[in-house]
């Protein structure tokens, strides 16, 4: 069997500890992680570290994986019903736009993420509410 | 972070403030322990007996809520026995004077009603911080989470500028910030006041420097920070009011205080857009939900707690029936819809867009992080010979227009919500060690859960729990003025009479249905720290076991989990 | 001499990841495969916190075994250094439990086993100091703070040799007639 080797920053806190992920590529999964030599961790991880990461093959047990777009077609209330991206896509501009339009950007507030997103997707999310929506309304969960 | 989280084993004296390393960042707690072998005197200040106040040379154990009080008599001390770093103070600071006539009332005496710590450790503690020679401040959400939180801050500064504990190696201070990513959320401008690196939008020069980056023009006003949302939603007038919110990998649901109000905003906004990989609690309140890769799915990079850029990297494709996107793609296609197209092809594109427009964080290229693993901003040349910055303000410069440090001359203010008859006890959120956050990521590992599962415990001291007749083990409710849940009773003497404390992860121990959304004026934190409760009994155990599995069978079924299959995870 | 794991509550700052990875060496990382309820969460050593103290506690690999001598089943022997539980021959009798001072011998469910009656089967637990399993102990490899060490007979005479200098060192240190 291959096993591929990748080396990541672990998403738990701020500590910035690097792991050592071991793949099985063929079978898209993970095996194991081994702490890896880091600045902050000197190869050491803890618990969360050691065993945080098999909730990414979705293993039922305290909350269901999104695999799909889902919108509440019939307003709320309804059931969320599975769509495409494109809908979900425009679907969403759409509402957005409405909202601008008739109560203006300041109308609109949007999260940042302090968790496993990662800086780009943050700058991205930020530049969308100051340059596409127009307002300064961006912030994030810091003080949790 | 002044200071790198590599110096602190170098440190002489560590100032451990409100701050439980073993429980929020075992690895940084790790240093701690290694400082100590290494022969570093520890004053721990902590209500609580934690890990770090075990092996501490000194454990001020402070009665909660009274931290400026003390800090201002720590700094009371070092005034009065002489032992400031005048040459320090005169060459590198501002508003000394000021600070110092501040000081003169709160001497250890006329403060130990408050604190309920012995003037003479007061003493002790300061003279211990103003002697070693690199004395190094480690603080957490024992500070920041108070009505009362960056004054303290503030007043922790004071301690560091006037005993001139700023600019070298392993001295300063340290917020040891929580989250993985917090760090990195701030650096990229996830802040109302700030574009990224902490560029103010309010200041002209920047705004047309981002405007014209961006080619738009921006709002030159501060928007709404996150916790106040709740009220913008509910009980601003209609002009002002909030009508979407777009969240984005967070649960205010779960995680923000008060949920009560908290649900009731969410069921009032005309749209609710969550973007996650997980179900969570938000979600039944959506109106669309946008799945996204998880952690190592995607590339990029993260900030950690000492201001280290570090690149993470997708480990794994998401599942093959999984039509996910990644976050920074799916917001470029709602951007691009909405007439503002965003056409970025990787995460390496973003960044360098992100480094060319913050003079702190230009040098820190995927090149170099790739090379050198982890970079500390500042960073502000692409050389290679610039490696970042381990620890500020060298030559005890600081980043106010005069270049000097700021003393601030600041009062102790009580917390809002105190404890009375109806509700004679403190009520203080904690973390579970092996728990993250609202547990969309670790609720779902399986050793993780096996270790610790709803509904979570209170630690609760023994006499208290012998008084109200409960047992370790049992289930009690808890009770505020805003709400109650239940959890299991932990007898521990590691905890006061007169206060309580709960991890904040779990959903049906959910504290946050009795938080009070008290917040620090500046920061918008809420005081999850302090607000008063009342536990009860529950004389019938087996009803409340059974109430508990029944509700873990609910939260599971709306987060589309087919609770027939398998066995109780309880 | 038998070895056995010791913790050091200067160290250790109770984290349990320890007690996890006990877990994983004997299930083995097939956990990681299976119906997330399929597999025993039983760790053989327990982490206890006092005032003063954090620190996991687990069996000591005694000399002259209490729990051994106890057993009327024959289910413990002392093999490689190392006091081991034959689960096979366990009957559950608790006597091992009682006598152990340390409280490290435990009586665990077995997850998918029955007794003839019906009920689940349970057998006396402890630490194995992971034998037969690659690497040694596996709390002592993930402990972050190296809190964990494994005691072998060389590490003990290192120690008494240490404590017999410091008492020498302290009796005839002027400090001795100082007065306090």
């Amino acid at each position: 069997m291959t096993v591929n080797e990748v080396q990541t920053t672990c998403a738990y806190c701020g500590a910035g500890c690097q792991i050592l992920f071991k793949v099985d590529p063929e079978q898209n999964k993970i095996l194991e992680a081994v702490p890896a030599h880091g600045r902050t961790n000197e190869s050491t991880l803890c618990l969360k570290g050691h065993y945080g990461w098999d909730y990414i093959n979705d293993p039922q047990i305290l909350t269901k994986r999104l695999k799909n777009p889902l919108i509440r077609k019939g307003g709320k209330g309804s059931p969320l019903e599975e769509v495409g991206w494109d809908e979900a896509i425009s679907y969403t501009a759409n509402r957005l736009m409405e909202i601008k339009q008739k109560h203006g950007p300041d109308a609109i507030m949007c999260t940042g993420s302090a968790r496993g997103p990662g800086n780009e997707a943050n700058y991205v999310m930020q530049k969308f509410t100051r340059a596409a929506i127009g307002t300064n309304n961006v912030d994030h969960c810091a003080r949790i | 972070m002044s200071n790198g989280v590599h110096e602190i084993e170098d440190a002489k004296l560590l100032f451990v403030f409100g701050y439980n390393g073993a429980d929020s960042h075992p690895i940084v707690a790790r240093r701690i322990v290694r400082a100590k072998r290494k022969g570093a005197q520890i004053i721990c200040v902590d209500p609580r007996r934690i890990e770090t106040a075990r092996i501490a040379d000194l454990h001020l154990q402070l009665k909660n809520g009274s931290n400026l009080a003390l800090v201002n008599s720590i700094a009371h001390v070092i005034i009065e026995e002489g032992l400031c770093d005048d040459k320090f103070i005169a060459e590198h600071s501002s508003g000394f004077d000021e600070f110092k006539e501040l000081c003169k009332k709160y001497s250890p005496e006329a403060v130990t009603g408050i604190t309920q710590v012995h003037p003479d450790d007061i003493r002790k503690a300061a003279r211990m911080y103003a002697t070693s020679g690199q004395s190094m401040i480690l603080y957490g959400m024992g500070v920041c989470q108070f009505a009362q939180a960056v004054n303290v801050v503030k007043g922790l500064a004071n301690l560091a500028i006037m005993t001139g504990n700023f600019g070298r190696w392993g001295v300063g201070i340290g917020p040891v910030r929580g989250q993985n990513n917090v760090q990195g959320a701030c650096d990229m401008g996830a802040l109302p006041n700030s574009y990224p690196g902490y560029q103010n939008v309010t200041v002209p020069e920047i705004r047309a420097k981002f405007e014209k980056a961006w080619g738009v023009p921006l709002s030159d006003k501060v928007g709404i920070p996150l916790t106040q949302v709740p009220h913008y939603v509910l009980h601003e007038p209609e002009a002002k009011k909030i009508r979407a919110y777009y969240v984005f990998g967070e649960d205010p649901a779960q995680s923000d205080p008060d949920l009560a109000e908290v649900r009731e905003s969410l069921e009032k906004l005309e749209l609710v857009i969550l973007q996650d990989i997980y179900m969570n609690r938000t979600a039944i309140y959506a109106d669309v939900i946008l799945p996204s890769t998880g952690w190592n799915e995607h590339d990029g990079v993260f900030s950690c707690c000492d201001r280290g850029f570090q690149r993470i990297r997708k480990v794994i494709d998401p599942p093959a029936d999984a039509n996910v996107l990644t976050d920074w793609e799916i917001i470029s296609r709602i951007s691009t819809a909405m007439g503002y197209p965003m056409k970025y092809r990787n995460t390496e594109e973003i960044w360098n867009e992100v480094i060319d427009l913050c003079p702190s964080f230009t040098g820190a290229t995927y090149e170099k992080l790739e090379k050198y693993g982890n970079i500390q901003w500042p960073c502000r040349s692409k050389g290679m010979e610039d490696k970042g910055t381990s620890y500020l303000h060298k030559d005890g410069k600081f980043a106010n227009p005069d270049g000097k440090a700021k003393f601030s001359s600041i009062d102790w203010q009580p917390p809002t919500e105190l404890e009375n008859n109806e509700y004679p006890l403190i009520f203080s959120t904690a973390r579970e060690v092996g728990h993250y956050s609202v547990r969309t990521m670790s609720g779902n590992c399986r050793l993780l859960r096996n270790l610790e599962d709803e509904p979570g415990w209170i630690q609760m001291n023994p006499a208290l729990c012998e008084e109200l007749g409960v047992k370790h083990g049992e289930l009690v409710k808890v009770i505020s003025k805003r709400g109650h849940c239940v959890t299991r009773c932990l007898p521990t003497d590691r905890v006061k009479k007169q206060a309580v404390y709960m991890t904040y992860q779990w959903w049906i121990g959910a504290c946050n249905e009795l938080t009070i959304a008290s917040l620090d004026p500046i920061s918008n934190t809420p005081e999850y720290k302090y607000c008063a409760c009342r536990v009860e009994k529950i004389e019938d155990q087996a009803w409340a076991e059974s109430y508990v599995l029944r509700e873990y069978e609910n939260i599971r079924l709306s987060m589309g989990i087919d609770v027939a299959k398998g066995r109780k995870a309880i | 001499m038998n070895r056995y794991v010791q913790g050091d509550p200067l160290l250790c700052i109770g984290c349990r990841t320890c007690t996890i990875a006990c877990v994983v060496a004997h299930e083995g990382k097939r956990i990681y495969e299976i119906d997330p309820d399929g597999y025993d969460f039983h760790p053989r050593l327990k982490v206890i916190k006092t005032f003063n103290v954090s620190v996991p506690v687990q069996c000591k690999h005694c000399e002259n075994p209490a729990c051994k001598s106890v057993c009327q089943s024959g289910a413990i022997r002392v093999q490689d250094g190392t006091v081991l539980i034959d689960r096979d021959k366990c009957i559950g009798c608790k006597s091992c439990t009682e006598a152990c001072p340390f409280g490290a011998v435990h009586m665990v469910p077995l997850g998918f086993q029955l007794n003839p009656d019906g009920t689940r089967r349970s057998v006396a637990h402890k630490c194995d100091l992971c034998h037969g399993l690659e690497g040694g102990p596996a709390c002592k490899r993930v402990c972050p703070t190296e809190a964990l060490r494994l005691v072998e007979s060389e590490d003990l005479a290192e120690l008494l040799a240490m404590k017999r200098t410091k008492v020498l060192m302290t009796a005839s240190s002027p400090e001795i007639n100082r007065p306090v």
